[in-house]
C-alpha cells in the first residue's frame, strides 16, 4: 500500500439496496442469494464510479442477526463475496470482507460474554477468507471491546490485512463512550492495517475527529461519512453528492488516506470525491510517542506521576486470599472501588494464590473490576498463561507486571505483550538476582529495552522498575534504587514504576519512612507508583510533589484535597428529624443506628459491645435483628421507603463485619443460620430486587450464595448440591424470562436435591409460582425473611 | 437524533422508590438529589422515529413486515391512517453508572435506576414533542403504547428495532430475551389520526413501569393512569 496515494473505497449499500425495493427490516444479506443482481449491479455501479475498495454485503451476516433468515452464516457471507467478484472481474478492485456490530452488546454494556463474539467473527471470517475476500473491514463499531474480539478473531483464523472503523458522535464518543484516543491507542497495539472513522456523521462533524486521530497513530487512516442526516418522513439525505466531496478536501491535509462514503452516498458521490482529491497527495502524520495505556472511556496519559493501586494482591493477606479461594468477587471488587476513589489512576490485579487456577481466575476478577470501575489495569503474575489469559479479556491497553532481564521470560513474554499491544514493566533483576549497583541495573534495563524493540514493542511502551529493598535489612541499596533510576531515566527515557512500600519493612512509623522514600524516588524520575492509595500520607506527598514541580497548577487539587479533608474528622451529625424521632428513646443506640442507618455509628457501637463481653450471637438476635424487624415492619405499612429500608440494610451489615471479622480472629463458631442461593435466572438481567433480597437476608444471618443475573439452570443446580443448599431463591422480571425460571425449577426436582424453592419477580404471582412448582412465592424481601425463617426454623 | 431535557420529575423517582408520602430523611434527600444530578450528566438521550401509512386490511404497516397484533392496539389506531414507530434510550453510560454505584452503596444504585426510569419518560415526552413538530400540522397523536402493554406481544420489539435499525441510530440493541439495552430505553408506536385522541388505556398492563413498579409488586397502584 503506497501511504500517501488516496485510495478510494465505496459508498452505502444499505442506502442503494433500499431504493432498489428492500423493505426496512429485513435482512440485506439474503440478497445475496435471492437477487444476486441487484448486489452485483451496485458493486459494479462504484467499480466504474472509481472505487479501488468495495465493501461486500455482508455487514450482519453473523449467526446471531440471520437466526431466522433461513440460511446459514457461511452461505451469506460467501454469496456476498461471490457477488463482489463477479462485479469486480477483470479489475484489480480489492474486495473487503464487510463486518459489522453483531447487534447484541458485550459485557459489561450487555449479556454477550467475549468468548461468544469471537466465535461469532470468527465463523464469518472464516467462510469469508475461504471465498475470497482480499481484506476484512470491521465498520460502524460503537463498543472497543467488541471491536477486540473481532480483530483476535481475524488475527488468529485468517491471514486476512485488518481495517477497523468506529462511530462517533458531535460528542467524540461512541454510544458506549469510547473516545477516539481509546479507539487509536487499542487498535495501533493491536497492529491493524488501516483504521479510521465511518457512519453516524456528516463529513464536517468527523473532520474534529480525524484531526485528532492523525496525531495518535501513524497507520493509514480511513474516513466514510454520512451524507448528513437523513429525513424521517422521506429518507432523504441532507448533503448532495458535490457538497460531500468539498467538506471532505480538507481530510487530505490531515493524511487521511482512504476515502469513501456512508449511508446516504451513492457512486455519484464516489465520482466527486475522485474529481475533488485524485490531484492531491495525503499528507504525512505521526504518533505522539507518548506512554498511554486505557479502557475504552478512560485514558490515562502518563505524563506526570499516575498512582497504580496495589490493594489487589493476596500477598500476605488472608482474607483476600480467602476471598480468591471462595470465588467472593464483591470482595475483590470492593478493593478495587475503594482505590479508585482514594484517586488510583491505574489498578494492580495479582490474584496468585497456591491452589487456585490463576489463569481462570485473574479472568474472572478483570471482568468484575471492569464493569465496575474505568480504570486501566496492569495485570500481575509469574504465570505467563495467566498474563496472557488476562491480556485476552482485559477490554482497553493494560500494562504487563512483569518481565526481567532473564531471557526465558523476555522470550515468554515479550511475544504477548506484543500480539495484545500491552505495556510491559522490567524489573532490573535477571538469573544472578537484583544487582548490588545501579550500574548493574542500568544493564539490565537497557537490555531489557533493547529485547523489546527487538520484539517490536515500542519504547513508550517499556517501563522499568529498579526495585526496592528493605531499608533496615540492606540500608546502603536504597540509594542504589534511586540512582539507577536516576540514569534510566536520563539516559534511556523511559517510564519507571516503583513498589514503593517495601521500603519500610521492619521499621516503626513504616508511613513516614514510606512517604519520605516517595518522594526521593519521584524527585528521581519515578511517575508510576505502586502504592496503597488508600493510605493518605502516600497520596499528600504525591499531591505535595505535583505542587512543588508545577504541575498541580494553581496547587488546585491540593487545595480541593485539603478541602475535603476535614469532612472525615466530622463524627458527630447533626440532629436530623427523622421518622423515627418518635419512638427511639428507649431504644439501644446499635438499633437505633441502624433505624437511622447509620454505618460509622453502627460499626463503632458493635466493636465497643464485643469489648463489653457480648457474644456475636447475642448482638445478633438482641440487637440486630429486633431492629431490622422494626424496619421491615416500618416498611411493610408504608412508613418507610425503600431507600430507607436499605439503607437500614446496609448499616446492619457493617456491624456484622465486624462480627465475622471477630469470628475469623478468635475461630468462634459462624453465626450463620444456614446458606441459601440466590440467583436471577438466564435470560434476565433484572437484579435490584435480587440485591436487595440478598442485603436483607445476609442481615438476618443467613449465608447468602449469589450467583448474579443470568444464570443457567445448570448452575444453580450444581451450586446447590455442591454446597448442600437448602433454600434456593429465583428471581424473574420478564414474561420471557419465566420460561428459564421454570426450566431451573425443573431441573432441581429431577436433581433429586433435597431443597425448597421461593421465587419472586414482578411477574410472578402466588398462583402462577405454585404452577410452576415453587415451594414458595414472595412479594418482597421481607416476605423472603419469613420465607426463610420457616425454612431454618430460627 | 440526540435531543436535551433540562429535569425530570422528582415524585415521579419517589413514586418508583415506593415512597407513599412520608417524611423523607435528609440523608435519603440529598442521596435523591445527587442521583438526579449525576443522571443529569451521565445521560445520552437519543431517540428515532420513522412515520408509516397502516394497511388496515391486513394490519400492517406499509412496506414492512410488522403486524399491529393484538386488539388493544386495533382500538387504539382506530381513527388513524399512519403510525410513527420510535425508539429512544438514555445511553448506556447510564446503566455502567448505575451497575458501578452497586459496590459502593446499593441504596444509590437503586435511586439512580429510579432516576433513570423517570428520565426516559421525559424522554419520550420531549421526543413525541418534537416529533409532533415536524410536519404534523393539524394531526392528533394517539397514546405512546409498548410491546408488553395489554395484548400488545413484547415480540414486536424485534421489529421496531430492526425496522429503525435502532442499534446503528441510536445504540439499542435486544436481548434474546427480549431486553433491551441499554436498560432505560423505550420502543413506542404512535398513532397519528386527523381527530383529537383520548386516552383510552389506563391501568398497569399499559404502563411502561410495569416490569418494574413497587407499587405494584406491593399490590398496589401509583393512582397516575
Amino acid at each position: 500500500m503506497e501511504k500517501h496515494k488516496i485510495q478510494y473505497l465505496d459508498g452505502a449499500m444499505g442506502t442503494m439496496l433500499q431504493k432498489a425495493g428492500l423493505k426496512p427490516g429485513r435482512c440485506p444479506e439474503i440478497l445475496n442469494i435471492t437477487d444476486r443482481n441487484t448486489v452485483v449491479s451496485i458493486h459494479k455501479q462504484y467499480i466504474e464510479a472509481g472505487s479501488q475498495y468495495i465493501y461486500s454485503n455482508t455487514f450482519g451476516a453473523n449467526r446471531y442477526k440471520i437466526k431466522d433468515s433461513g440460511y446459514s452464516v457461511d452461505e451469506l457471507v460467501s454469496a456476498g463475496i461471490s457477488c463482489a467478484k463477479e462485479a469486480s472481474m477483470g479489475t484489480d478492485t480489492k474486495i473487503c470482507l464487510d463486518i459489522g456490530p453483531i447487534g447484541q452488546l458485550l459485557e459489561p454494556y450487555g449479556p454477550l460474554p467475549f468468548l461468544e463474539a469471537y466465535d461469532i467473527f470468527k465463523e464469518m471470517l472464516i467462510s469469508g477468507e475461504k471465498a475470497g475476500a482480499d481484506l476484512v473491514v470491521f465498520e460502524t463499531f460503537t463498543d472497543l471491546y467488541e471491536v477486540k474480539a473481532a480483530v483476535l478473531a481475524a488475527k488468529e483464523n485468517t491471514s486476512l490485512p485488518v481495517f477497523v472503523t468506529m462511530s462517533f458522535e458531535l460528542s467524540g464518543r461512541t454510544f458506549t463512550g469510547c473516545s477516539v484516543q481509546a479507539m487509536a491507542t487499542v487498535l495501533n497495539g493491536l497492529a491493524v492495517d488501516a483504521m479510521g472513522i465511518n457512519c453516524s456523521l456528516a463529513p464536517f462533524e468527523i473532520y474534529p475527529m480525524a484531526k485528532e486521530l492523525s496525531s495518535l497513530t501513524d497507520l493509514p487512516i480511513i474516513v466514510k461519512a454520512n451524507a448528513g442526516l437523513p429525513d424521517p418522513k422521506t429518507g432523504l439525505y441532507s448533503i448532495d453528492a458535490k457538497e460531500f466531496a468539498q467538506e471532505l478536501i480538507p481530510f487530505v491535509d490531515l493524511g487521511v488516506s482512504f476515502l469513501g462514503g456512508c449511508c446516504g452516498t451513492s457512486p455519484e458521490y464516489i465520482k466527486e470525491i475522485i474529481n475533488e482529491t485524485s490531484s492531491k497527495i495525503a499528507s504525512e502524520h505521526y504518533k505522539t510517542g507518548q506512554s498511554v495505556v486505557c479502557a475504552p472511556t478512560n485514558v490515562v496519559v502518563i505524563d506526570g506521576v499516575k498512582v497504580i493501586g496495589e490493594r489487589i494482591n493476596p500477598t500476605g493477606k488472608k482474607r483476600f486470599s480467602q476471598a480468591i479461594r471462595e470465588n467472593d468477587l464483591d470482595y475483590v471488587i470492593k478493593q478495587a472501588v475503594e482505590q479508585a476513589d482514594a484517586g488510583a489512576d491505574i489498578l494492580d490485579v495479582n490474584v496468585g494464590v497456591p491452589e487456585v487456577n490463576e489463569a481462570e481466575t485473574i479472568v474472572k476478577v478483570i471482568r468484575a473490576i471492569q464493569s465496575v470501575t474505568d480504570l486501566p489495569l496492569q495485570i500481575d503474575s509469574s504465570s505467563v498463561e495467566a498474563l496472557e489469559a488476562g491480556l485476552r479479556v482485559v477490554n482497553g491497553k493494560a500494562i504487563i507486571n512483569s518481565v526481567n532481564g532473564e531471557k526465558d521470560k523476555l522470550e515468554k513474554i515479550l511475544p504477548i505483550v506484543k500480539k495484545y499491544g500491552a505495556a510491559v514493566i522490567g524489573l532490573t533483576m535477571d538469573e544472578k538476582g537484583i544487582p548490588k549497583t545501579a550500574e548493574e541495573r542500568f544493564i539490565i534495563a537497557e537490555r531489557i529495552l533493547k529485547e523489546a524493540l527487538k520484539y517490536g514493542i515500542p519504547k513508550e511502551d517499556v517501563f522499568i522498575d529498579c526495585l526496592t529493598l528493605t531499608v533496615s535489612a540492606e540500608q546502603d541499596k536504597a540509594v542504589e534504587t534511586l540512582k539507577a533510576m536516576r540514569r534510566i531515566k536520563n539516559e534511556l527515557g523511559l517510564h519507571l514504576v516503583l513498589g514503593v512500600s517495601n521500603i519500610s519493612f521492619g521499621l516503626p512509623n513504616r508511613e513516614l519512612i514510606t512517604s519520605g522514600f516517595l518522594m526521593l524516588a519521584m524527585e528521581n524520575g519515578l511517575d508510576l507508583p505502586i502504592v496503597n492509595p488508600n493510605v493518605e500520607s502516600i497520596m499528600d506527598t504525591i499531591r505535595v510533589f505535583n505542587v512543588i514541580y508545577n504541575r498541580d497548577k494553581n496547587a488546585e487539587k491540593y487545595i480541593e484535597a485539603c478541602s475535603n479533608k476535614p469532612k472525615v474528622e466530622m463524627v458527630v451529625k447533626s440532629p436530623v428529624t427523622t421518622s423515627f424521632e418518635s419512638d427511639s428513646f428507649d431504644l439501644h443506640p446499635l438499633v437505633t443506628s441502624v433505624l437511622k442507618g447509620l454505618k460509622d455509628e453502627c460499626r463503632q457501637i458493635t466493636i465497643e459491645l464485643l469489648e463489653s463481653g457480648k457474644t456475636e450471637m447475642e448482638i445478633i438476635n438482641t440487637y440486630l435483628i429486633p431492629a431490622l424487624d422494626i424496619v421491615g415492619s416500618k416498611y411493610e405499612k408504608g412508613e418507610l421507603f425503600l431507600p430507607q429500608l436499605i439503607n437500614s440494610a446496609t448499616s446492619a451489615t457493617e456491624s456484622f463485619d465486624v462480627l465475622k471479622t471477630q469470628i475469623a480472629k478468635n475461630g468462634s463458631k459462624s453465626v450463620s443460620k444456614g446458606k441459601i442461593i440466590v440467583a436471577t435466572v438466564k435470560g434476565d438481567i433484572h437484579d435490584i430486587g435480587k440485591n436487595i433480597v440478598k442485603t436483607i437476608l445476609e442481615n438476618y444471618g443467613y449465608t447468602l450464595i449469589d450467583l448474579g443475573k443470568d444464570v443457567p439452570p445448570e448452575l444453580v443446580v450444581k451450586t446447590a448440591t455442591k454446597e448442600d443448599v437448602k433454600l434456593i431463591g429465583l428471581s424473574a422480571l420478564m414474561t420471557t424470562t419465566l420460561a428459564s425460571m421454570k426450566e431451573t425449577i425443573d431441573l432441581l426436582h429431577k436433581s433429586n436435591h433435597e431443597c425448597e424453592i421461593w421465587v419472586g419477580g414482578a411477574v410472578l404471582t402466588p398462583e402462577y409460582a405454585k404452577e410452576m412448582g415453587a415451594d414458595y412465592y414472595a412479594k418482597d424481601a421481607m416476605e423472603s425473611v419469613e420465607i426463610a425463617k420457616k425454612v431454618f426454623g430460627k | 437524533m440526540e435531543l436535551q431535557i433540562s429535569e425530570f420529575n422528582r415524585n415521579e423517582v419517589l413514586l418508583y422508590l415506593g415512597w407513599r408520602g412520608t417524611e423523607i430523611d435528609e440523608d435519603v434527600a440529598v442521596a435523591i438529589n445527587n442521583a438526579i444530578k449525576i443522571t443529569m450528566n451521565k445521560i445520552h438521550p437519543r431517540f428515532i422515529w420513522k412515520e408509516f401509512p397502516i394497511d388496515k386490511s391486513s394490519w400492517t404497516l406499509v412496506d414492512t413486515d410488522f403486524g399491529l397484533k393484538g386488539n388493544d392496539i386495533k382500538v387504539l389506531l382506530s381513527d388513524c391512517d399512519s403510525v410513527i414507530l420510535m425508539c429512544a434510550t438514555l445511553g448506556a453510560e447510564m446503566d455502567l453508572e448505575i451497575t458501578k454505584a452497586k459496590p459502593r452503596s446499593l441504596t444509590n444504585s437503586i435511586i439512580l435506576d429510579s432516576c433513570g426510569s423517570a428520565a426516559i419518560e421525559t424522554v419520550c415526552d420531549e421526543a413525541t414533542k418534537i416529533i409532533s413538530n415536524d410536519g404534523f400540522v393539524n394531526k392528533h397523536f394517539t397514546d405512546r403504547f409498548s410491546p408488553g402493554y395489554g395484548d400488545f406481544p413484547i415480540e414486536c420489539q424485534k421489529d421496531f428495532i430492526k425496522i429503525l435499525d435502532t442499534s446503528r441510530q441510536i445504540g439499542l440493541t435486544l436481548t434474546e430475551s427480549l431486553i433491551m439495552i441499554p436498560r432505560k430505553s423505550v420502543t413506542a408506536i404512535i398513532g397519528v389520526a386527523n381527530t383529537p385522541q383520548t386516552k383510552r388505556f389506563r391501568g398497569c398492563a399499559y404502563c411502561s413501569m410495569f416490569e418494574n413498579c413497587t407499587y405494584r409488586k406491593a399490590g398496589g397502584y401509583c393512582g397516575k393512569t
